[in-house]
């Protein structure tokens, strides 16, 4: 597929395809329209459709899948920033042939008004690992490990030069603001789990959030109750979780059932008021959350072996440690995805290595690769790893060539770049796709991060043209309308 | 036959032969793939070769070259060969894929057992008949049996669906709930005791219809009442004081268009003047500074300051204005016809692109990544600030003959004698010439079509809106727009705003998509009554908004009770035939009004730059600049009313968000209403609740004393506007003793809440106190 700048508005043979809702539209709803909706959900003849929920009506409600999903949980590790491929999972060897000379290919290099520099080889060694023989360079030595449990997608491509935009594409499908993230899609498609804790949750890097905060786990035109959580591996996980200062724990439950009280002699002169008992209920859910996001965060009880291995006990490794740790205890509860952000801030405090990549790597990887490891062989251990997929990568990689003459920094570049799936579905120890010779741009099976997304709902049991947003006049869409295709080489059984 | 009934149960996967049977239906098997598949050429929006799929019998009637099936012989049958032959270029569809196996199965089916169907299927309208495309006229006002209980034409058009039912309007709602209804639509604040007592005196005696009125005229006149609609406004016109995108920088000034719009609400400027300021504000005979703030709403929408294609980025941002004018005024999904045709709407790319071609013109001033703004003022006072500059520039010149000091007074007295104009953050049309507008293949700026001339969307008007020639400043064709926009020929205008009208105070409209009346939207439940009243708002109502809310207050139909019966429910659970009252939660805003006002916290300054509402540590830090991103104003400014709030697209107050704000990106039509956990955690624990706990309690000891019947009467009438039933005023004295004996033996406890504070709480957090009855 031809990387075209208009690309995102060729529209696929069936776009704007109707809903269910528009469909009880025209037959005037009602149960006979319901009826016959079930009917043609089940021939298949339409679209199945996570429908909105009515007013008052929880939008959580689990939802059943499209078809069997091979994964019942997302852990996104964002490595915030854009890591560079060639410098961890695209072994150049040309790249260092041609050290020093110029980039001779038609790859609009780096973003706008920063030096271009020379073609610059990896500092860092690749290796074969495991059987799968799978390549992997010095930086990863714990999640190397795992080599035959990984699927490198070595020809990723997004539409965009900027952070902004890039993390926007990477969240949200598209490169402008306002729409739902991957995880409100899921929340929306699926339900919760659990409803305890909230079924999307973002964990950022102490430095900082990402560039675009909150745009990045926005729940967009959908409900806010389908946008991202914000989570705190200490402390007080969730925002106004605590019972306030100067109330004890037991005025908190007395008021609690007062409140109850009053509000159920209102409700009972108001018989069948659903939205009242929702509310109701909403402040009982709230209090059990209280203690079970509380039990998350609280790994005191995580043996001494355990927090070694996720690092939490050296300083570069202990926060990105104890996020993933917190990681597996939230999926323990059911949460269904969670995002982890690597890098906050700007440049060198995320992966976005302008002035040293070579330190900005070492320094970044070195902070998160014992953690994934472990959060991979913990997984492994309790059973999760079946049911859980695993996504690395940022919002673009970095330029085989240096950022100016001579420099060790690396520029943008979103024409190629490298991800990673494992788990759950996920057909490890390959390398899907390349780039060209010296890792520039996609040029086998080129995956647009559109196609990314496809794959993640797949695994998911999500049919990305079926799941379907209601907004604007328009069947909304993660994947928009051009026509994205699931990575089917990264799939189990392909 | 027996091969492709064994195909069918295979692709269904089980072997549930009726359903193999139900495919070959026409209804549940052929209709779902022509209307996939057939419906956009050959429906009712484009009939190519005459030919219509979208219904049995149209199918049966064939196109202009004949019949395209023959009942009981699909080999007989062009439709068929047209799916299925091989030469591709007769092949249909002629975009995509070919029709499956499966589907092409399905039709054979149909075709060979007699291409039945059933006999009451209706033939979808052409959309050039659809009602909201059509004048709007005056219906007749129906005739009633009940006329006991008609205040005024609207009960009659309400209570005519109901009688032809059978059914009888819910019983008008008790006095007090109805103040605090009213209160709370019209300004957002609950009533005070000294407006309870009064309207309990002059409603008694059987006034309290006459006693309403009353209050709702009071209301209006009110400038509260500006701050609650205005920001029903902003939610249209996808309002926010920052750009969104990396540096999500603040739009400069950006809140006097705000401003504007409450101060417009208040002065209950005519919705057609409203309109033309907005849209040609700078173009109009009697432009002013007002006017040009006024063109601020095609500037509102996010820009991102680095744009990683300028040329697609110039579209968005016409995009942005387009879809707006579209669903905010017009209830259409224009912006569904950028890249195609509207699959579903009879919308053509050419509409769109002539509607680009109204907008082009428009160009925002900035400096690189720098945003500027514009003085605003009259066209007079623009161009003497100009020419004082100019002379100032040429005075800093001469330093040769002037000394500095002589030069700065100079400048001084320049100054004094021509100010400076107040800055406003609108887009300006730098010249009169109007750049090439094309229409863009499949949206792509590099691909340009037909050149197009300014136009409004072919299917709403038969004749054109003359659009003006050039003026001196500007190409006018803004005012040519917004001419049209706001006439009473325009088919759709009114209707709109009628309908979010009814909507802001029934919880839904009358049309329930209030900003889609194409042929997709909902029909109108009332659909005389809507004509009725977009007719009468544009004649006897002179498009004045106040007028229109005294009219729909006063009626019977806005004074019914909620009163859910079980037939009623039963048969119409979404109150769309208006026998009762629907439930509505407050919004946000006036939610934390509401807490304010009786905390006795509220601070009614108005206007100004936005207030940085103070936002929990927690949610700051996941920001990218989490140092400097957000700094909260002080104070005194914190308990200002909540349209004053600071709108930050990438750092929206969690409060806010979490309970339902808008989207800040796009129009928004209506408020979301869930109800989730982090509601309860944000309005139980969070700061903000239990600082107005605080003072809502400390305001009951001054104003109550220490007892606590006289402390829980008054937080009643204060907070729900009635007295506590002697159930809960016994549950409350009883938690106020018993609690007050805890916080004082239990040892250790920090810095207590007082019990009143914890009812107090309690009382902020009551269903009742969110949903008025």
């Amino acid at each position: 597929m031809p990387i075209e700048p208009d690309s995102r508005f060729i529209p696929n043979p069936t776009p704007c395809g109707r809903s269910r809702r528009e469909f009880l539209w025209q037959v005037g709803g009602g149960f006979a329209g319901l009826a016959m909706i079930d009917l043609l959900t089940r021939t298949g003849a339409f679209p199945m459709e996570a429908s909105a929920a009515p007013a008052g009506l929880n939008p959580l409600t689990p939802k059943p899948q499209h078809f069997p999903a091979k994964a019942k949980h997302v852990v996104f590790l964002f490595m915030n920033g854009g890591p560079s491929q060639v410098d961890t999972f695209d072994p150049k060897p040309e790249l260092a042939k041609h050290h020093g000379q110029s980039y001779t290919g038609d790859a609009k290099i780096g973003s706008n008004g920063r030096a271009i520099g020379h073609l610059m080889q990896s500092p860092f060694e690749f290796k074969k690992h495991g059987k799968s023989g799978l390549e992997i360079s010095s930086l990863f030595p714990h999640t190397a490990k795992f080599a035959d449990d990984l699927c490198v997608i070595r020809s990723m491509h997004s539409d965009t030069a900027a952070h902004a935009s890039g993390c926007l594409q990477m969240n949200t499908g598209n490169v402008l603001i306002g729409k739902p993230c991957l995880g409100s899609w899921l929340s929306y498609g699926l339900g919760a789990l659990n409803e305890n804790l909230p079924s999307f949750v973002v964990m950022t890097d102490p430095r900082g959030g990402p560039i675009g905060s909150a745009s990045n786990w926005t729940a967009g035109y959908m409900p806010a109750a389908y946008q991202g959580t914000l989570f705190r591996s200490a402390g007080v996980p969730l925002l106004d979780l605590a019972t306030p200062s100067g109330t004890s724990e037991h005025t908190q439950r007395r008021s609690l059932d007062l409140l109850k009280k009053l509000n159920a002699e209102h409700l009972a002169s108001r018989p069948g008021e659903s939205e009242l008992a929702a509310r109701i209920e909403s402040y009982e859910l709230a209090y059990r959350m209280q203690t079970t996001a509380a039990e998350v965060v609280d790994i005191n009880r995580e043996n001494t072996a355990t927090r070694e291995a996720y690092g939490l006990n050296e300083k570069l490794t202990a926060d990105f440690g104890r996020k993933c740790l917190i990681t597996r205890r939230l999926l323990e509860k059911g949460v269904r995805f969670v995002q982890l952000y690597s890098g906050g801030g700007h440049i060198e405090d995320t992966w976005d290595g302008h002035n040293d990549c070579i330190a900005n790597h070492s320094l970044h990887a070195g902070e998160t690769d014992k953690p994934i490891a472990a959060l991979i062989a913990d997984l492994k251990r309790t059973g999760l790893w079946d049911e859980t997929l695993l996504v690395w990568g940022g919002e673009f990689g970095r330029t085989p060539t240096s950022e100016g003459v001579g420099k060790l920094g690396r520029d943008h570049d979103w024409h190629g770049f490298s991800m990673w799936l494992a788990g759950a579905g996920v057909k490890g120890g390959q390398a899907i796709g390349s780039t060209d010779e010296v890792g520039f741009k996609a040029a086998e099976d080129p995956c647009h991060v559109s196609d990314l997304h496809a794959t993640i709902l797949h695994l998911m049991g999500l049919d990305h043209t079926k799941l379907t947003y209601f907004h604007s006049g328009l069947d909304q869409r993660l994947t928009g309308v051009v026509e994205r295709n699931v990575i089917r080489k990264a799939l189990t059984g392909a | 036959m027996n091969r492709l009934l064994a195909a069918l149960v295979l692709w269904f996967g089980f072997a549930e032969m009726h359903l193999a049977s139900a495919a070959s239906d026409y209804t549940l098997g052929v209709k779902p793939i022509l209307e996939k598949r057939c419906y956009s050429c050959h429906g009712r929006l484009k009939q190519e070769g005459k030919l219509r799929l979208d219904a049995a019998t149209l199918i049966h009637e064939g196109g202009k070259n004949g019949p395209v099936i023959a009942a009981g012989k699909s080999d007989a049958s062009e439709l068929l060969k047209r799916i299925t032959t091989q030469v591709e270029d007769d092949r249909m569809p002629p975009e995509g894929k070919p029709l499956t196996p499966e589907q092409i199965a399905i039709i054979k089916l149909w075709i060979d057992g007699g291409a039945k169907f059933p006999s009451n299927e209706s033939i979808p309208k052409l959309p050039s008949e659809h009602w909201a495309f059509q004048p709007v006229l005056r219906p007749a006002v129906p005739s009633i049996k009940n006329k006991k209980w008609v205040r005024n034409p609207i009960d009659q058009f309400v209570l005519s669906k109901l009688e032809a039912r059978g059914w009888r309007p819910a019983k008008e709602a008790e006095p007090n709930a109805l103040l605090r209804r009213v209160h709370l639509d019209l300004i957002g604040l609950p009533p005070t005791l000294a407006e309870q007592d009064g309207f309990a005196n002059n409603a008694k005696g059987g006034q309290s219809a006459t006693a309403l009125d009353n209050v709702i005229t009071n209301l209006l006149a009110r400038p509260q009442y500006g701050e609650r609609w205005a920001r029903h406004w902003l939610d249209v016109v996808r309002y926010a004081d920052s750009n969104g995108y990396e540096r999500d920088a603040e739009k400069p000034f950006v809140w006097r268009y705000r401003d504007y719009v409450i101060r417009s609400f208040n002065a209950d400027k005519p919705y057609d003047r409203f309109l033309l300021e907005q849209f040609a504000g700078d173009e109009l005979p009697d432009s002013d500074g007002d006017t040009l703030i006024a063109t601020g709403m095609n500037r509102l929408g996010n820009w991102d300051d680095e744009p990683a294609d300028p040329e697609l980025d110039r579209f968005d941002q016409l995009d942005d204005i387009i879809s707006t004018t579209s669903q905010a005024i017009l209830g259409l999904t224009l912006g569904c016809a950028r890249c195609h045709d509207h699959k579903f709407e009879p919308l053509s790319t050419r509409d769109y692109y002539s509607m680009a071609a109204i907008f082009n013109t428009l160009k925002r001033p900035q400096n690189g990544r720098t945003e500027l703004t514009l003085p605003a003022g009259r066209f007079e006072e623009i161009s003497a600030v100009n020419q004082r500059d100019q002379k100032i520039g040429e005075l800093r010149r001469q330093t040769n003959t002037l000394s500095s000091i002589e030069i700065e007074k100079k400048v001084q007295k320049l100054h004094e004698a021509t100010p400076d104009l107040p800055q406003a953050y609108f887009l300006n049309e730098p010249s009169p010439e109007a750049p090439i507008t094309h229409v863009l293949l499949r949206g792509s700026p590099a691909r340009r079509s037909a050149e197009v001339s300014p136009a409004v969307p072919a299917i709403l008007t038969r004749r054109q809106p003359q659009f003006p020639a050039a003026g001196p400043h500007t190409s006018q064709r803004r005012l040519g727009l917004a001419r049209w926009l706001a006439s009473a020929e325009n088919p759709l205008t009114a209707r709109v705003i009628v309908n979010r009208v009814w909507q802001q105070h029934f919880g839904a409209g009358l049309v329930r998509t209030p900003s889609d009346f194409g042929v997709m939207g909902e029909p109108p439940t009332h659909p005389e009554l809507l004509d009725w009243l977009a007719h009468w708002f544009t004649h006897e109502g002179q498009w004045s908004l106040k007028s229109l809310h005294r009219l729909i207050l006063s009626s019977n139909a806005w004074r019914m009770s909620r009163a859910p019966t079980a037939d009623h429910a039963a048969a119409d659970s979404e109150n769309r035939l208006l026998w009762h009252t629907s439930y509505r939660r407050l919004d946000v805003e006036a939610l934390r009004d509401s807490m304010l006002a009786v905390s006795g916290q509220l601070n009614q300054a108005m206007y100004g730059r936005g207030v940085f509402l103070r936002i929990p540590q927690a949610a700051i830090e996941a920001n990218t600049d989490k140092d400097s991103i957000w700094q909260p104003s002080p104070e005194a400014e914190q308990s200002r009313r909540s349209i004053y709030a600071f709108v930050k697209r990438g750092l929206v107050v969690p409060m806010f968000e979490v309970l339902d704000l808008c989207d800040t990106v796009h129009s928004s039509a209506q408020r979301n209403i869930t109800t989730v956990a982090p509601q309860a955690l944000t309005l139980f624990n969070g700061d903000f609740v239990n600082e107005q706990a605080r003072h809502f309690a400390n305001r009951l000891l001054k104003e109550a004393g220490e007892k606590p019947r006289p402390q829980v009467i008054r937080a009643y009438r204060l907070a729900l506007g009635r007295m506590p039933s002697s159930s809960e005023l016994a549950e409350m004295t009883r938690f106020l003793s018993a609690e007050e004996l805890q916080t004082k033996f239990l040892p250790g406890a920090p810095v207590a809440s007082t019990a009143l504070e914890q009812v107090c709480r309690v009382i902020l957090n009551l269903n009742e106190f969110a949903y008025a009855d």
